[in-house]
């Protein structure tokens, strides 16, 4: 009985990677942010791998294989979301996107980051406020 | 003929598939595509000998697979940490 419950773990294991090894080749090369896609198809092949070893009763690699799968695809994610992402989408951050100046809720860009500066007109006119911590009570 | 037998041989080559499919995604242009390739090579190739080694009663196929996933680990994130650069 025990050897078809293994049979069909090293199955589905099985079927589990041809898919994944599918996905990883068949995605478009043109697609923008790829790499997190392939990550995470990777991440199926990690759990296939998984079942295979329960099933051939390495539980201990299993155990150690689920701890340390996870790491290496953020490890991978976060390298290329650090270096080539950023210098690859450059261009992205500097989008000039038109807004009506007297749009009551959106305001552009710059005209918030004078606002914000420290050598902003309005946090100096905000000086003229001073907070208190008198306490007055009631009875007075 | 054992079906657990037929079965350990069909993840193998399904795994054989996965470490082409690895090879080949591993040489797209990017960096990271690389070390994913390569880290997918390495775990293939230790869940592969795994099960090759209950096959055929190879010695010390265990300690191979354990070093090559704990190895394989520290180098992907090792060359991870590289590639990613210092924080700004």
């Amino acid at each position: 009985m025990i050897e078809y419950v293994q049979s069909a773990l090293l199955i589905i294991a099985a079927i589990l990677i041809i898919i994944s090894a599918i996905g990883l080749i068949s995605l478009g090369k043109n697609t923008r942010n790829i790499v997190y896609a392939r990550i995470h198809i990777v991440g199926i092949f990690d759990i296939a791998c998984i079942l295979a070893m329960i099933a051939i009763g390495q539980y201990l690699l299993a155990a150690i294989y689920f701890i340390l799968a996870p790491f290496i695809a953020h490890a991978v994610a976060n390298a290329y979301w650090k270096k080539e992402d950023r210098e690859n989408n450059l261009d992205l951050q500097n989008v000039e996107v038109e807004v009506d100046e007297n749009h009551p809720f959106i305001h552009p860009k710059e005209k918030m980051q004078v606002l914000e500066s420290e050598n902003s007109e309005k946090l100096k006119a905000d000086e003229r406020f001073s907070v208190t911590t008198l306490e007055i009570d009631e009875d007075e | 003929m054992d079906i657990l037998f037929v079965s350990k041989y069909i993840v193998v080559i399904a795994l054989m598939i996965m470490m082409l499919a690895a090879l080949r995604a591993s040489a797209y242009k990017s960096t990271s595509m690389g070390l994913l390739g390569s880290s997918v090579v390495v775990n293939a190739f230790a869940v592969a000998l795994l099960i090759v080694g209950d096959l055929y009663n190879l010695g010390f196929f265990r300690d191979i697979s354990l070093a090559l996933i704990f190895f394989g680990f520290v180098g992907t994130v090792a060359f991870a940490v590289v590639l990613g650069g210092d924080d700004e």
